[in-house]
């Protein structure tokens, strides 16, 4: 970052580095963990000013390269230089002291605390003297440099995963971070959040700092604002491009080794019986504010109800309620034609529900149980799987390695701990388990988030199939593209309310858009 | 740190065998004693001789190894007190209260088959020991379940509530056994009357038969952990109460579960002290002795990370050497409370030494084109 007044001196590897030289270079990083070469003899390097995207199918390694840039990992093999000189990090600290910042895939902030708080805490000059007035000022100034809006004072549990996000860069900033790892910044904002920080991204860059955004599934973002592109599949560099010589096919192509057909086919199924009937449904959030307020929807037999919106305007609260998570204020939830309102949600799996939540890493799964336990999740409760109150594991062992094999979540063995797994291979395994129970409803809260375009694609394609054989799906999602190319019907969401639903061959892009952020509404009150 | 032409590193273990982490336990007792000669030596004393006192008293002596086993007894209950909630990732502080509560109930049996009124009552063993039991593990299930619900429905912290219920019911047993007190002994000396020796606990060699209920704990809690559903259940809500609470497994029924077995077994600890060690047989009054005693049991606990089996071997040593410190403190007139260093040194360093569970030393030699450790500037 360039110093915030004049006759500041800038310290850190970049400087006396002008626009396109390189800063950072990696030569022949090895990483191996148990069963995996995570990163294979790989050579990496960042220029100053760029914008550089790292691509890779789910598991490819670059979660892992990226840890090792920024200390979090030693590599087996290998060296990194930082202006052309040898450096060896023992741990985050020292990739700190390089001016090396890193906003990792899975937030790390302290909900309690206020933005401020947060921004300052782990600074090298907190627990010194510290004047909060002053930092507030600095920050501030960093804000307005790159464009980004967040109230200091804040909790932070009050922000957006957006807000979040900025705050995270923010923090890096202020440490004085000059290269700035970014792991997949935008796969938890919204679109109009991802535009703002596109935005900022670019105005860090011209102040010539080097960025490495990492985006793996939103090709056309990558095409849009990154200057060069570093292609990665099964820890080997397959690519280094400039963007302009680059097409999201070219791309796809090098990235899963095959052609990728970016379409689904829409296919119609005879509608049947209703599966789930939601009527009247009002619900508070966590902050007790009413959250979703008079909801009516029913979904049938091979229906796939597609809910457009932007996180936050309900989605949650809805699907926990439907879920058995969360108690309505009033409303009913009937499951093939049970009222299920008051029951737990072991009663509702029990009764075909199969929930894919939003939160791999928080909810849907737990990161010191192995792959096979991880399973057990969604099976303990079956009496296939249990008999006289003994789980049956070696059972699910055979049922996780069947599910692992066909949703392809690449790991040495299904006794592996679930938190090894990379975020897409996690996200796999939750929908394979959910999916491989045959619900007879389907609840998918953001099934492709962080998942490479080709397991997008064969994501998309598992709810198609549960469609025909009968299920009623709920998907929630905030892309467009794909609540468009699979719902049979689209109802728009704001504020908590359905603005419309919309038979799936009647959809207009820019109607649904627009209801997305409210403009319908206004209209129709007062 | 280099040696030589080796570089030591710290690195972060993925997995820990069961093996492993028995030979850094073991590792950290070597270390401890090694650490606790020093006392010896600043007395004037061969450790080496010392530790020979304490260990052939504790395990070999006819004197020393029967209140040994005893206190690994009570010992081991009031470890798998504390290891049941601890899986659902919950804090059972309050095995002290528990077991009380337990010998209360026990004792309460008694007192309804007429047990205070004389001593010679001629009692049928089959009938009363069986009661007892029910009754010891009933009256610690109550304090237990108590904590369990108000975590389970209110979220209450269950450290709190299990160290406040912990003083509730030391003056409970306070009022029941002092001067006045429905148990209270007829010699008035601030204890609960005394057994009947019709109902003394039967001894095998010597030895109280709940040591076969407690062995025959660590089985079945092993099992429960390894293979069944509900084991399966809290250690999901232990790992992670969301993700567990989205599989469907409610987060109200496994605090009471957890609390209630754990406080139930912890009246098993009161039933065993209080109405099976030999020579005790009544609610004795030394209140503070066997708060410190069951503390050992979070410890015992922690050490083995909630293993049952691993359990048992540290539980012994602790019994051990609490029985064989308080010995050589008396016998090498060394000043008061050398057992509790002893148990103190012990237990810090194998606190201390946990950080190896999560960390491994490697030896890497170091290359032609040597890097230096560090940042180079
Ligand atoms: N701590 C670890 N222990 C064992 N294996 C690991 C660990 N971290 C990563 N791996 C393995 O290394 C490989 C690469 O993982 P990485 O997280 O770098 O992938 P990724 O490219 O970031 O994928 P995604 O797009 O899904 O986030 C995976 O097979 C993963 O299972
Ligand atoms: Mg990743």
């Amino acid at each position: 970052m360039k110093p915030p007044e004049e006759g500041q001196v800038q310290k850190g590897p970049l400087k006396g580095i002008k626009r396109g030289e390189t800063v950072l270079e990696a030569r022949g990083i090895t990483k191996r963990f148990p069963g995996v070469v995570a990163n294979d003899q790989i050579y990496f390097e960042i220029k100053a000013g760029e914008i550089h995207a790292v691509l890779g199918e789910n598991g490819a390694g670059k979660t892992t390269l990226m840890n090792i840039l920024f200390g979090l990992y030693q590599p087996d093999e290998g060296e990194i230089f930082i202006g052309g000189k040898s450096v060896k990090f023992r741990s985050p600290l020292d990739a700190i002291d390089m001016g090396i910042g890193m906003v990792h895939q899975h937030r790390k902030l302290i909900p309690a605390h206020t933005v401020i708080e947060n921004i300052i805490l782990g600074h090298p000059s907190a627990g010194k003297i510290l004047n909060i007035n002053r930092a507030g000022d600095e920050i501030n100034e960093l804000c307005e440099r790159y464009g980004f809006h967040v109230d200091l004072k804040a909790k932070v549990w009050q922000l957006s995963e957006g807000e979040k996000q900025v705050v995270e860069i923010l923090k890096t900033l202020y440490r004085g971070a000059e290269v700035l790892i970014l792991d997949e910044p935008t796969s938890a904002l919204t679109p109009i959040e991802t535009e703002k920080l596109l935005t900022s991204i670019e105005a860090m860059s011209k102040d010539e700092l080097a960025i490495v955004p990492f985006i793996t599934h939103k090709l056309p973002i990558v095409l849009a604002i990154s200057d060069r592109v570093t292609v990665l599949r099964r820890g080997k560099v397959t690519a280094r491009l400039d963007t302009k010589d680059a097409t999201e096919k070219s791309l796809a192509m090098e990235m899963v080794g095959r052609e990728v057909i970016f379409r689904i086919e829409r296919t119609r199924v005879e509608r049947g019986k209703p599966i789930l009937q939601v009527e009247n449904l009002s619900a508070l959030s966590d902050k007790g504010v009413l959250a979703l307020s008079g909801v009516s929807f029913s979904i049938s037999e091979g229906e796939i109800f597609g809910i457009a919106g932007i996180s936050g305007n309900g989605q949650r609260e809805l699907v926990e309620v439907i879920a058995g998570l969360r108690n309505p204020e009033e409303g009913k939830v009937i499951l093939d034609e049970i009222d299920i309102t008051f029951s737990s949600s072991l009663e509702r799996w029990q009764r075909g529900m199969g929930y894919i939540p939003c939160d791999r890493i928080d909810v849907g799964s737990i990161g010191d149980f192995s792959l096979v336990e991880n399973t057990t999740m969604n099976y303990y409760f079956d009496d296939n799987y249990s008999r006289y109150g003994i789980v049956d594991y070696k059972k699910l062992r055979k049922l996780t390695e069947e599910i692992v094999s066909e949703y392809g979540v690449a790991t040495p063995s299904p006794d592996t701990q679930a938190k090894t797994l990379s975020g897409g291979n996690l996200q796999k395994l939750i929908l394979a388990r959910v999916l491989s129970r045959k619900p007879r409803l389907v609840i998918a809260d953001l099934p492709t988030q962080g998942l490479d375009v080709g397991a997008t694609e064969f994501v998309r394609n598992k709810l198609v199939e549960a469609k025909k054989g009968k299920a009623g799906v709920l998907l929630i999602s905030e892309d467009l593209d794909e609540i468009l190319s699979l719902s049979d019907w689209v109802a728009p969401v704001y504020e908590g309310k359905l603005m419309d639903i919309i038979p799936g061959e009647k959809v207009k892009r820019e109607i649904v858009g627009a209801m997305m952020a409210g403009l319908h509404l206004e209209g129709e009150e007062t | 740190m280099r040696i030589g032409s080796y570089e030591l590193k710290l690195e972060k273990r993925g997995t820990l065998s069961n093996w492993q982490a028995a030979s850094i336990s073991i590792l950290a007792i070597i270390f401890a004693l090694a650490l606790f000669s020093i006392i010896f030596i600043l007395a004037g004393i061969n450790p080496l001789s010392a530790y020979r006192e304490i260990f052939s008293f504790a395990f070999i002596n006819p004197y020393g190894l029967p209140p040994t086993i005893n206190r690994f007894i009570f010992l081991l209950f009031c470890t798998y007190a504390f290891i049941i909630p601890f899986r659902a990732g919950l804090w059972n502080i309050g095995m002290t209260g528990q077991l009380y509560a337990g010998a209360l109930g026990a004792f309460a049996v008694l007192f309804a088959f007429g047990g205070k009124a004389s001593l010679s009552a001629d009692l049928s063993l089959e009938i009363v020991i069986p009661f007892m039991l029910i009754a010891a593990a009933l009256g610690g299930a109550v304090p237990g379940a108590i904590a369990g619900f108000l975590k389970g429905k209110y979220n209450i912290n269950e450290i709190v509530v299990t160290m406040l219920l912990n003083f509730i019911i030391f003056w409970l047993v306070s009022f029941m056994i002092k001067e006045g007190g429905p148990f209270m002994n007829p010699g008035g000396r601030g204890e609960s009357f005394e057994l009947p020796p019709s109902v003394y606990a039967p001894l095998i060699n010597n030895v109280p038969f709940t040591i076969f209920i407690a062995l025959g704990l660590a089985v079945l809690i092993y099992f429960l952990f390894a293979k069944t559903k509900i084991g399966y259940q809290i250690r999901a809500y232990g790992q992670n109460p969301a993700a567990a609470e989205y599989a469907g497994i409610s987060p109200f029924k496994i605090p009471l579960l957890v609390f209630t077995l754990g406080g139930a077994i912890a009246g098993l600890a009161g039933y065993h002290y209080f109405a099976a060690v030999p020579g005790v047989y009544k609610i004795a009054r030394n209140y503070g002795f066997f708060g410190d005693l069951a503390f050992y049991g979070i410890i015992c606990g922690l050490i083995s990370l909630g293993n049952p089996i691993a359990a048992i071997p540290v539980a012994l040593l602790f019994g051990g050497l609490s029985v064989g410190g308080r010995y050589v403190q008396g016998k090498l007139s060394m000043s008061f409370g050398l057992d509790y260093a002893l148990l103190g040194v012990l237990m810090i360093t194998l606190v201390v030494f946990q950080f190896f569970y999560r960390y491994k030393i490697v030896f890497i030699k170091i290359g032609k084109e040597r890097t230096d450790v560090g940042v180079l500037r």
